[in-house]
């Protein structure tokens, strides 16, 4: 059978001479579900892109039932039967759920909106693919699984035939996980095609038919998925045998953290984190488990002085942290490995060697009578760079310019560089390749094993479970489970008590918050 | 006190507080549809003064209902130069409208110099034409009512009349046409409109274009029926005020023709309240509008603020 979307010898490289795509191919039929993996900087992106019309190819040729095609916006992709779910969902948050569907298709009544109509079909849609959604709230109010059908149903009214789901599983709970790949088993079995952008390989593996592996730009083959195995599609990614595993700490030490009764609030009053209990030792790495907005990152702002504590208290080796600000909690030992490392973390117009040294201008190394020693903070970032292997020009160079995962290098290095007593680390690896990845996680445990207490938090189980000691769930700001990490704790489990369907009692959590 | 009360329930000052308000929702609802589309247009002074002093010049040539037509068009262009520097040359809107204002501060100065030959103060010796009452004195007829009726709606201008009719079209327009929902979402979160294949900037620049249009028509009625003749700076900050009925109305039509009604009756105020309080100074009573848009955002964004808390709380 001849495939219904091919694309052959695809090459695109941005101004400033990024190769994104050098040679793709790539030949999805119909009524499949095509997985495409590959490092993040790989070229699936630039890829869907170019799909969509969204980005044009400098080379090569797109072929949609066999006949040669070229979009040059996203509207003339949408013509042609193709439909895109962006990572970051594309809704406006006011509108209700039957307007963002049909927002730029609109049915008419003579001049005006016809809202009868609109709601009637968006209910036809969500009956026949089984995608469950009520069509009158506005959307900002839906949990995320929801706007991502609301993502699903607004490409299908455009009567898309080729869905390309990009990372969907992303920002999704397990059991949400399994909702999804249900209704793109509804699409397929009715004639729809999906292609399903993705990286962790185990849900690549359980939903797609075939599977398109790429690596630096270029397409590095095609598979059935019932040939492969976790472990080699993982090496054809990365070119190299990879072992994303760590090992566990030795021995947790002294208690380094205390944390009690903690209340954190939103600026309007609202309960972030509820009466919260929690002891952190020294050489141990715990796991902050849940689903975004539920109290994780309340908590590691309100440490690390980003948010003020709004009762109870939290102590380092002692010290109670409350009182303290932000630089008084870094100069006690308190490091911080922030969310966002662009808005957070970094200040992208200036050098890599600025900021190396941005959180240590108290530092008599860097700073003497009030002028900064240029010599010493240029060969502190020579040394930093080498060390934490990051890609670079050179320390001048702005950070702006660099790729995600070298970005991140520089967080760790200038946080890491010092042993700190407390860590702070919220989604290490978001957006980091592979390589980069494994190197910021061993950076992460060498750091717990010399001593330090780590709170760890991240949207990704996978790497909460590969990277914890203990783990605690977070639901509405508040503990609902603790578990001692083990081969036998899964996501499953861990998914149940993130989405409140199930709560451990005190003496079932006493036993891991030791 | 009494007498102020007595002045102030007259249809006189109904009348006055209409004359007052219809420049300042023309450009209220130019301002709104700028704002909707996430495009703030801070223009809105320098585009009505440039209307203002358009449609005195055109009319001394051309019948009046030309000259209001000159006015929309001179302020829609200054819109689409906004637009064309702002989306497309990518320059900070904000400066691009205050570039606008400084322009037309200073520009209608130099042209009115030109078209007056050397008077750069009022257009006194231009003979303008003034936009014409519409006349509804058949009403009278009615019994009982008739004369009520009269002397509260007959004599307005008909922009007062267009103004009042396009607080319903906007309104359809944004709520009950595709055009208006593109026109939200564009200025909402405009990544949605794009994906859906909607030209986010066209959008954007059609919104200004109105915007402007709207507050060079706002800058007509000014200047050939609330006066007839241009003096320089005659818009005196009602651009700004317009920006901030804007926010007072809540960013909705209805809500931008209470707030320009509630500017627009304390502009009448300062213009009656001269004759009542002799030994006022002048100075302080015109002051008056200024400081009750400064007091109405004061307690609008304090109230805005109060309603998300609330909004928060019995979300949790």
């Amino acid at each position: 059978m001849a495939p219904l979307l091919q694309a052959i010898s695809i090459g695109k490289t941005y101004p400033g001479g990024v190769v994104a795509n050098d040679g793709v191919n790539l030949s999805v039929s119909a009524g499949e579900v095509h997985a495409v993996v590959g490092e993040n900087g790989a070229g699936k992106s630039t890829l869907m892109k170019i799909l969509f019309g969204i980005e044009r190819p400098d080379a090569g040729t797109l072929l949609l039932d066999g006949k040669p095609v070229s979009f040059t916006n996203p509207r003339e992709a949408i013509e042609a039967g193709i439909g895109m779910v962006f990572q970051h969902f594309s809704l406006v948050p006011s509108f209700s759920v039957y307007e963002n569907v049909v927002l730029g298709a609109e049915p008419r009544n003579g001049i005006g909106f016809d809202r009868e109509k609109a709601i009637a079909e968006v209910r036809a849609l969500s009956e026949k693919f089984r995608l469950h959604v009520d069509p009158l709230p506005a959307v900002g109010s839906l949990p995320v699984g929801q706007q991502q059908r609301v993502e699903i149903l607004k490409a299908l009214y455009r009567d898309a035939r080729i869905l390309i789901l990009d990372e969907p599983t992303a920002v999704l709970a397990p059991q949400e996980v399994e909702e999804l790949f249900v209704a793109v088993r509804a699409l397929v079995a009715q004639g729809r095609t999906v292609i399903f952008i993705a990286h962790k390989l185990p849900e690549v593996l359980e939903i797609s038919d075939r599977i398109t592996v790429m690596r630096a730009g270029k397409t590095v083959g095609e598979v059935g998925s019932s040939e492969v195995t976790e472990q080699s599609l993982a090496t054809m990614m990365v070119g190299r045998d990879v072992a994303l595993r760590v090992d566990r700490a030795v021995t947790a030490g002294e208690l380094a953290c205390e944390i009690k009764a903690l209340w954190v609030r939103s600026d309007a009053g609202q309960p972030l984190v509820q009466d919260l209990n929690l002891h952190v030792h020294a050489g141990e790495i715990v796991g902050l488990v849940g689903v975004e907005g539920n109290g994780q990152a309340a908590l590691l702002d309100a440490i690390s002085g980003a948010q003020p504590i709004a009762q109870g208290v939290a102590y380092l080796n002692g010290t109670s942290l409350g009182p303290l600000s932000t630089l008084e909690r870094r100069a006690i030992g308190v490091a911080n490995i922030p969310e966002d490392r662009i808005a957070q973390g970094l200040a992208g117009g200036a050098s890599v060697a600025e900021n190396l040294v941005a959180t240590k201008l108290a530092d008599r190394r860097y700073v003497r009578l009030g002028l900064l020693d240029l010599k010493a903070i240029k060969s502190n970032a020579i040394a930093l760079i080498e060390r934490y292997s990051v890609r670079v020009g050179g320390p001048a160079q702005a950070v702006s310019t660099l790729s995600g995962g070298n970005m991140q290098k520089i967080v760790v290095a200038r946080e890491l560089s010092e042993q700190p007593k407390l860590l702070l680390v919220s989604q290490p690896t978001r957006g980091v390749d592979l390589g980069a990845t494994q190197f910021i996680w061993k950076s992460l445990t060498d750091a717990r094993d010399a001593g330090a207490a780590v709170l760890l938090s991240s949207a990704d189980l996978s790497e909460l479970l590969a990277l914890s000691d203990r783990l605690v769930v977070f639901y509405r700001g508040r503990l609902v489970a603790a578990f001692l990490n083990s081969a036998a704790l899964t996501p499953e489990t861990l998914g149940s008590y993130m989405l409140g369907l199930a709560t451990q009692t005190e003496d079932e959590m006493k036993v891991a918050l030791r | 006190m009494i007498e102020l009360l007595a002045t102030v329930i007259s249809s006189a000052f109904f009348v006055t507080v209409i004359r007052t308000t219809t420049p300042l929702l023309l450009a209220t609802l130019g301002g709104l549809i700028a704002d909707l589309s996430g495009a703030l247009n801070v223009a809105l002074e320098g585009q009505m003064l440039v209307g203002c002093l358009t449609a005195v010049i055109v009319s001394v040539y051309a019948p009046w209902y030309v000259a209001v037509l000159a006015g929309l068009g001179s302020g829609a262009v200054l819109g689409l130069v906004m637009a064309f520097f702002a989306l497309r040359l990518k320059a900070d809107i904000i400066l691009v409208g205050f570039a606008i204002n400084i322009m037309a501060a200073g520009g209608t100065v130099f042209a009115l110099a030109m078209a007056t030959g050397g008077d750069k103060g009022t257009s006194i010796n231009l003979v303008s034409k003034a936009i014409p009452p519409v006349d509804l004195s058949f009403l009278g007829v009615i019994p009982g009512i008739g004369p009520v009726l009269v002397s509260l709606l007959s004599g307005h201008s008909v922009l007062s009349w267009v103004a009042a009719f396009l607080v319903f079209a906007i309104w359809y327009f944004l709520y009950r046409m595709p055009w208006g929902l593109w026109l939200r979402g564009v200025g909402e979160y405009p990544a949605a409109p794009a994906a859906a294949g909607i030209p986010v900037n066209a959008v954007r620049a059609w919104s200004l274009v109105v915007s402007g249009g709207l507050a060079g028509l706002g800058g007509a009625q000014l200047a050939m029926f609330n006066y007839v003749g241009f003096a320089r700076d005659m818009t005196a900050g009602r651009g700004f005020i317009a920006l901030g009925a804007v926010l007072l109305g809540a960013r909705h039509p209805v809500g931008a023709l209470l707030a320009a009604l509630l500017f627009g009756a304390f502009e009448g105020l300062a213009v009656v309240m001269p004759g009542l309080f002799a030994d006022a100074p002048a100075e302080l009573i015109r002051m008056i509008p200024f400081i009750v848009t400064i007091l109405a955002l004061v307690l609008f964004s304090y109230r805005a603020q109060r309603a998300r808390q609330m909004r928060t709380l019995s979300k949790s």
